[in-house]
């Protein structure tokens, strides 16, 4: 039987991968909001570094079924976020905001590296900027995403790790 | 202790490997083998995801709609009042046109330009000059009357001092030609800025509210006959003279195209260039007026006469109906109009052949009525007056 204090970060997770397929599309920014990553991440330094590696892969092959041409690129990206974010679990384990902002920036950036490199789809200067251009400033309005998240859903996140 | 912690190291390491090893397969895979895989994710795990996602986008379409529906309902309310401002514009062109057809000759149409700077609100900047003829002096009128007077002129463009100006003066008379005097400017403050003042009028005429003041032809600028404004009130009387208070025919804001009189045309005359716009303006209402209450009356009586053909079938019929019988009811207006011009003139010959004078044929001075703005009409009765009509004599000033 789960206890209240396992449910509660599972709980956060969902209500992030909800928030990702409900209030991004509302929203229709050029610079989204990547709720899956900040959910892998939240969940990832609570996990060991080979279940967030799972995860991330989880995460990322049901992003791709929603997306055609790119099967796969998610999974493999998430699966690197992931496993590198457990891995770096201690600095996030120090309630700083900042801290916190500067990981899901790295998180969101790294992904979108992995994700547009293995995609293939963007190439050449579109790429360049899209990479050192488009995927800073979604990352940065990601973490910026984030910290609202660690701040409203405080009482749910445990900072004891699993 | 060491070797659990290498063993749990070793099996993250080796999920990590294993779920790169299957994103890269699931990358490399050919799309007749990765689609269905994506496909069943999309019917089973994703399914709820897809639906949230769906009506989410859903929500976003109808707001972005909201928005442009709003965005479009916006500009038509735009459209609409610039609707308005063109329709007023195309009257003002259309009523300057009539001014030209009427005038002939010896006009220099122009664009008014109002410089706004303080000190240069009497004034308007004309895009005619000398090049076209623009000579200094030279009335500027509007479809509605006198404007003012140009004073500069450039090649390219003049400088006209509108009435509105402390040093313009117009020799003006009362329609009727029953009182004449010298028009300028009030020089009021507020709502008063814009209003004339009618002065030198002789204590023995008086003009009463309402009538129209035009110039008289006598300053060697103005030719006779153009409109300067209508009595508002009388205002304090200096020594023998009387003041009046007019509204003027002209409102300076409303200048915006106006026609330059050549001198020519201005020594000339231009006869009753006005006197027959605003005679047709007072005939195109009483036409309207007199259209309107034959439609009432004809509303009033078309039940009855159509109730003997039965019901009638549709709005369309009804409305034919109403519109023959007001046609007939004005055709009845007219003919009882014509009747009674008929009798008025077989009276007038009638009194002729008795050899009685006529009260106010015997008079020595004009008939006020014959001259009045809403008589100017021509109108021909079908039997011709026994005596012609003799021209309104000018008193003199």
């Amino acid at each position: 039987m789960l206890s209240w204090r396992t449910l509660r970060p599972i709980l956060a997770f969902l209500i992030l991968v909800v928030l990702h397929y409900t209030l991004r599309p509302v929203l229709g920014w050029r610079t989204s909001v990547d709720f899956l990553v900040i959910a892998l991440l939240l969940a990832s330094v609570r996990l060991r570094p080979g279940a967030a590696a799972v995860l991330g892969f989880a995460i990322g092959l049901v992003a791709d079924s929603l997306s055609v041409g790119s099967f796969g690129s998610a999974a493999l990206a998430m699966s690197l976020v992931g496993f590198a974010a457990s891995w770096l679990r201690a600095v996030v384990f120090a309630e700083n905001l900042v801290l916190h902002a500067l990981f899901f920036f790295a998180g969101k950036w790294l992904f979108d590296i992995v994700f547009l490199i293995v995609e293939r789809r963007v190439r050449g200067l579109d790429l360049v900027f899209q990479l050192f251009i488009w995927s800073p400033l979604t990352a940065m309005v990601t973490a910026l995403a984030g910290i609202v998240v660690v701040i409203l859903l405080r009482p749910m996140l445990d900072s004891q790790p699993a | 202790m060491a070797r659990a912690s290498r063993l749990d190291s070793r099996f993250d390491t080796g999920l990590f490997v294993a779920c790169v090893f299957l994103a890269i397969v699931a990358h490399g895979l050919p799309a007749h083998l990765r689609e269905p895989i994506a496909a069943t994710m999309r019917r089973t795990i994703v399914a709820p995801l897809v639906a949230l996602q769906h009506n989410a986008e859903l929500s976003r379409a109808a707001w972005l709609a909201h928005e442009s529906s709003t965005r479009m309902r916006d500009s038509l309310s735009l459209q609409a009042m610039r609707v308005t401002a063109l329709e007023k514009e195309n009257e003002r062109f259309r009523r300057l046109l009539g001014l030209g057809r009427e005038l002939r000759w010896g006009f220099i149409p122009a664009e008014g330009l109002h410089s706004g700077a303080v000190g240069d609100e009497w004034t308007l900047t004309l895009s005619a000059g000398s090049r076209q003829q623009v000579a200094p002096f030279s009335p500027v009128v509007a479809p509605e009357g006198l404007v003012g007077m140009v004073q500069t002129v450039d090649p390219r463009m003049s400088i006209a001092i509108m009435w509105t100006h402390p040093d313009f003066r117009a020799s003006a008379m009362a329609a009727d030609g029953s009182a004449f005097g010298i028009a300028q400017a009030h020089q009021g403050s507020g709502a008063d800025r814009y209003l004339l003042e009618l002065r030198g009028v002789p204590l023995r005429n008086q003009v009463k509210p309402g009538t129209l003041i035009v110039s008289s032809g006598l300053g060697g600028v103005y030719p006779k006959g153009i409109p300067i404004g209508t009595v508002l009130d009388t205002l304090r009387s200096e020594g023998y003279a009387r003041k009046y208070l007019l509204r003027p025919a002209v409102l300076p804001p409303d200048v915006l195209s106006v026609m330059i009189l050549q001198p020519d045309r201005a020594q000339q005359g231009v006869g009753s260039v006005w006197a027959t716009q605003v005679a047709q303006a007072d005939s195109i209402v009483r036409a309207a007026a007199a259209i309107a209450s034959a439609a009432r009356a004809a509303r009033a009586g078309a039940p009855a006469a159509a109730a003997p053909q039965g019901p009638l079938p549709d709005d369309s019929a009804r409305t034919a109906s109403a519109d023959s019988a007001a046609a007939a009811a004005a055709a009845r207006a007219r003919r009882a109009r014509r009747d009674s011009l008929r009798s008025d003139s077989l009276r007038r010959a009638r009194a002729a052949d008795s050899g009685a004078p006529r009260r106010d044929t015997a008079r020595d001075g004009p008939r006020r009525d014959t001259t009045r703005r809403d008589t100017t009409t021509p109108v021909t009765p079908p039997a011709a007056p026994a005596t012609p009509a003799t021209p309104p004599a000018v008193p003199p000033r």
